[in-house]
């Protein structure tokens, strides 16, 4: 099968997955009890207005009917309007994807840089101290929920370090602002040779960033290290040794590249703990995100919003697992034979 | 269960690391402390009221803090000592925390095995069937593992409780009849939903690595005999199939433990759990009071870092003695 072939075939495969979301979500909202025309109006409003209400919202349409229409929007790009504030869901949803983005970009790159070296330290010298250090760092990572680490990472910044809550080494604690997003930050910057906002952008992003990585940070430091370990076994590895290329070649040309092949399908499947963690990293430090606007809709129980929210989660999630696979395709050409 | 071979593994592997046996030894403490937790609490969990004559929290044993109380129209500073009554100090509404934390260990264990045990109770019988019989009902049933792998597994909790609500039940405490729990709470609450609900979000992990085993073994010349000697597809599956994938099941139901554990605390943390005995909860507890108050948060998170630990551990270990893909690898992560 040519990459081309194979990748049609997981673009089908993805539209199937993403038609099982849209249905879970509409199947979700059918049995959830209550009736949804109380969200909006309020229980003690006049049916009249109820049930005008109903009509407007297609809700006394027969279940059939809501679901085709439910689809078609869907497909459209229609996500409906807010039970809680009446706008429109789509808006709602892409203005506060940038910051979830950035988030989830910063803590991979944080990650990446941190535990590739870090791992590939690990694996060279194997029960030696820098070992134990990175295997213990790397214990404590996965088992460390982050929004704890991100409250203790407030508590070490603000308070054990007798500082104001607001700046610590040129961190800022953020609190339900986030003054610049990273475009506006580069705009400015290109156009204006200002870099004070994208300075400020760092100060914002760095402590959540950090919490939401130190996982990902941990759990690719294992890959790496476990995988450079049986990598060093094989006969290639010898061979190159043999020919006199200098150990460090080695390690960071030959070993490594091999061993990022399941590292990077091990993250692609990853993704959904990291846009979870996002949901939970940004009501901890009440950055204006999805996950935090998630959390306001399943509070409020403003359906199309939350449906919103999660259809357009599920969607991204898809779509970078074929991205992840065209890549892995790319590296290995042998998975396009399945 | 777990073959000759491998079990000379999980014994090497025990012997040679020190790690296995930390696990062991942590994982064996949190237990006795989520099963004695009556006995060994100190003060009621639920009970409020634990503060000091101005209603400020006690700091833990040996610590104190300073902190603005009202008097005669103006603030004055204060420093609030700790008490020997209560070790790790009380949280805002004057709970002991030390107790909290013996109980929460309740909570993350039960939650944690129950809902283990449940996604593979769904999780492992829909990949073996996936796999055995391969084809259209593989492509159909993989198809529907694929939709539930589309959502993060936090968001999909999360979705599942806001339609359904999260209740607790209350299971009575078998130490009542000991006559152990004087002035202790006489159930414990065990988060239905949440449990169903971690069950729900994780199974399809057991589904992929059942489908695998069952996909591998179903050609063995064992299957191909017990065929031929006229065994139905379901005896086949569960006296033979089954048996021969649990290995990686265990290895991966340890690991999913801990995920389970952390996916409690979060969604207790969000306040999406039945109870409120749980160390999430109290995390979130003292979110706001860190400024002074810091061992609200701080005291439940690490209770919630040694259970994970103590599981990766053992997880750890299983899975570098049983499973043949990283067979040598050894010494912890």
């Amino acid at each position: 099968m040519s990459i081309g072939k194979f990748l049609v075939k997981r673009l089908l495969q993805g539209v199937l997955v993403i038609w099982g979301v849209i249905t879970i979500m509409f199947a979700l909202r059918a049995v959830s009890p209550g009736d949804p025309a109380n969200l909006i109006v309020g229980p003690a409003a006049d049916p009249e207005i109820r049930d005008q209400v109903r009509e407007q919202y297609g809700l006394n349409e027969p279940i059939y009917v809501q679901y085709v229409d439910y689809v078609q929007g869907m497909v459209t790009g229609d996500f409906g309007y807010s039970f809680q504030s009446s706008r429109e869901v789509t808006t709602m949803v892409l203005e506060r994807v940038p910051a979830t983005l950035e988030l989830a970009i910063a803590a991979t790159i944080i990650a990446i840089v941190i535990a590739v070296p870090l791992g590939v330290i690990s694996a060279s010298r194997r029960n030696e101290p820098a070992d134990y250090g990175a295997t213990l760092f790397s214990l404590l990572g996965i088992s460390t929920p982050n929004f704890w680490l991100g409250l203790m990472l407030i508590l070490l910044f603000a308070i054990f370090l007798q500082d104001p809550m607001e700046t610590y080494l040129g961190f800022t604690i953020p609190q339900g602002r986030r003054p610049v997003g990273f475009g506006e930050a580069m705009m400015t910057l290109v156009t204006t040779g200002y870099a004070g906002d994208l300075l400020t952008w760092v100060r914002h992003i760095t402590l959540p960033a950090i919490t939401l990585g130190t996982y990902f940070t941990a759990m690719i430091t294992r890959l790496t290290r476990s995988g450079m370990i049986d990598e060093f076994g094989k006969p290639y590895v010898t061979a190159t040794e043999a020919k006199g290329i200098p150990y460090v070649l080695i390690r960071y040309k030959h070993v490594l590249r091999n061993t990022m092949i399941p590292i990077i399908t091990v993250l692609g499947l990853q993704l959904g703990t990291l846009i979870g963690g996002a949901v939970i990293t940004e009501t901890v430090f009440n950055w204006p995100g999805l996950g935090d606007r998630l959390i306001q809709a399943l509070n409020a129980r403003d359906w199309p919003l939350m449906q919103g929210i999660i259809v357009f989660i599920a969607l991204g999630f898809v779509l970078i697992n074929i991205a992840v696979d065209a890549l892995y395709a790319t590296l290995d050409p042998r998975v396009t034979n399945e | 269960m777990i073959p000759d071979r491998l079990e000379s593994n999980l014994r090497q592997g025990f012997r040679e690391s020190l790690l296995p046996k930390l696990g062991l030894v942590l994982l064996a403490s949190i237990l006795i402390m989520a099963i004695f937790a009556p006995v060994l609490a100190t003060h009621n969990p639920t009970r409020t009221g634990y503060l000091d004559e101005n209603g400020n929290s006690y700091p833990p044993l040996g610590t104190s803090y300073t902190t603005e109380i009202g008097q005669d129209g103006e603030f004055v500073e204060v420093e609030v000592e700790s008490t020997s009554d209560h070790l790790l100090g009380t949280n805002d509404i004057g709970q002991d925390v030390f107790s909290r934390l013996v109980y929460g260990a309740r909570t993350s264990m039960l939650v944690g095995l129950l809902g283990t045990g449940l996604a593979v109770l769904i999780g492992v019988p829909f990949g073996l069937v996936s796999g055995y019989y391969g084809g259209r009902v593989d492509d159909v049933m993989m198809r529907i593992a694929d939709t539930m792998l589309a959502f993060p597994s936090l968001v999909l909790a999360l979705a599942l409780i806001g339609v359904f609500g999260s209740a607790g039940f209350g299971i009575p405490d078998p130490l009542t009849r000991f006559g152990l729990i004087d002035g202790m709470p006489e159930s414990t609450t065990l988060p239905g939903t949440v449990t169903v609900v971690v069950a729900l979000v994780t199974w399809v992990w057991f589904a992929r690595v059942a489908r695998g085993e069952a996909m591998s073994v179903r050609n063995e010349e064992y299957v191909t005999a017990a065929r031929s000697m006229g065994a139905s597809n379901w005896t086949i599956l569960f006296k033979h199939v089954l048996p021969n994938s649990l290995t990686p099941v265990i290895v991966l139901a340890t690991i999913q433990v801990a995920a389970v554990i952390l996916l409690e605390s979060s969604l207790s943390f969000l306040g999406f759990s039945g109870t409120t005995l749980s160390w999430g909860y109290d995390i979130s507890r003292g979110q706001g009071y860190q400024r002074t108050s810091w061992w609200i948060s701080m005291v439940p998170g690490l209770g919630i870092v040694f259970a994970v630990i103590a599981v990766n551990l053992l997880g750890d270990w299983l899975r570098d003695a049983l499973d043949p893909n990283i067979e040598g690898e050894g010494g912890g992560a």
